[in-house]
């Protein structure tokens, strides 16, 4: 059961469907975890159908009518079909993401305690990576120069502002400095979705910044 | 559009009868394929996601009809799909036609990415039946609530939803502080009584 969501703008802009492909893989993927949030989502819908109807309607004729009803015999095009929602699992939008699982993907050791998982979604604007914390780890203090949206898949961490568990979402802004660690009786498991690499504060770890470019796409 | 100018009166469809029509339609596609209440459908609402796809955007005509030919087919393939005691009949086309144009715009953009716009779709996870009625309650409730709002508020609501822009685009374009439609977003979908049950 999440206890952190994410905001009322992000979800809006969700349901309208005009947040990034990456950023709106983030929230479909807590929406995974949080009926709540589901819910309310189908809601915010359900306003964008109201505006729709009222709309003053454009001309679409019978020229175009015609061209679809030649071309409804058309067979459907094979589609993927969702498995049903089931909590705990891995969010069904990662599983097409990746193949395999979480193990079976191309780790690279940052610290020795935070392993990171690049994955491709597509989306040239935004990092979209996976985040492994060693129990009791830390990702050493560091800043954004861009947003950073995450989600605790498995087990959890803290800062100085909470304690966050999985299925909880943490949006953080530009120029939020925080030092995330994870609980200490479990490994940490996290998506991170950021629109500008994320940069070291500490001395000790500054001169990788260099190697942490945003790997988008 | 500017602040000031009204819409027209529209005429907000009354929640009860005149949606069941267009279920209706959907239902007789699906069990009897039925050519002639696809041609209903299609004269209602093809006018309808068409001005969706032209509306804020830089869609070519031709890829507007494009896409309204692509948001019938999948309406005509998928009516099975459709459950009219889950959602009105406008709002399950709607959202496809949401979804298709997002794909669009990827596509027009070359975005080379494996997952389409539906598959960020929530399922409505209960069948429960008092869920729901509350669901489609709560629909009705904003059709009937929507044209109380004000008009800067329903200015907004339009960008965001039908224009497809972000709160920050909004706010560029209407010379607006970020912070003045973040606001009106949430005083609208206040007066709609959206809820969120941790609220």
């Amino acid at each position: 059961m999440a206890s952190y969501h994410p905001q009322l703008e992000l979800l809006t802009e969700y349901a309208a469907g005009c947040l990034s492909l990456a950023q709106s893989s983030c929230i479909a993927a807590h929406l995974n975890y949080c009926g709540e949030c589901q819910r309310g989502v189908i809601q915010l819908q359900n306003i964008g159908a109201a505006l729709f109807e009222v709309q003053d309607p454009a001309v679409a004729g019978d020229a175009l009518l015609d061209r679809v009803l030649k071309r409804l015999d058309e067979a459907a095009p094979l589609c993927y079909s969702r498995p049903r929602r089931s909590e705990g699992a891995t969010p069904a939008l990662l599983q097409r993401l990746m193949t395999g699982d979480f193990s079976d993907l191309p780790w690279r050791k940052v610290t020795e305690a935070l392993r990171i998982s690049y994955l491709r979604t597509g989306d040239p604007n935004y990092e979209f990576a996976l985040y492994h914390i060693k129990a009791g780890g830390e990702i050493p203090d560091h800043d954004h120069h861009g947003s950073e949206m995450t989600l605790v898949l498995e087990g959890g961490f803290s800062d100085d502002r909470g304690t966050y568990n999985t299925g909880d979402f943490i949006y953080r802004r530009a120029n939020e400095q925080h030092a995330p660690r994870a609980l200490p009786d479990q490994d940490c498991l996290c998506l991170a979705v950021l629109d500008a690499p994320l940069k070291f504060t500490s001395w000790k770890y500054r001169w990788m910044n260099p190697f942490l470019r945003l790997h988008a796409g | 559009m500017n602040e000031t100018k009204g819409k027209p009166a529209t005429a907000w469809p009354a929640p009860g009868r005149r949606t069941d029509e267009w279920s209706e339609c959907l239902v007789l596609i699906a069990e009897k394929h039925d050519r002639a209440a696809f041609s209903r459908l299609f004269r209602h609402f093809a006018p309808l996601i068409k001005a969706f796809a032209l509306s804020g955007s830089t869609m070519s005509a031709n890829h507007a009809d494009e896409l309204v030919q692509e948001v019938m087919l999948k309406v005509w393939q998928k009516a099975a799909a459709f459950n009219p005691e889950k959602a009105a009949a406008s709002t399950w086309v709607y959202t496809i036609a949401r979804n298709c144009r997002t794909d669009l715009f990827r596509r027009l953009q070359k975005f080379d990415t494996p997952l389409s716009a539906e598959d960020f779709s929530p399922e409505q996870e209960s069948e429960e039946p008092f869920a729901l009625l509350q669901s489609k309650r709560s629909g009705d409730r904003i059709r009937e609530m929507m044209a109380g709002l004000p008009a800067d508020q329903m200015q907004i609501l339009a960008k965001v939803y039908m224009e497809g822009k972000s709160h920050a685009e909004a706010a560029a374009e209407l010379d607006l502080p970020l912070g003045t439609v973040k606001s009106r977003v949430r005083l609208a979908i206040q007066k709609l009584q959206v809820q969120f049950e941790r609220a």
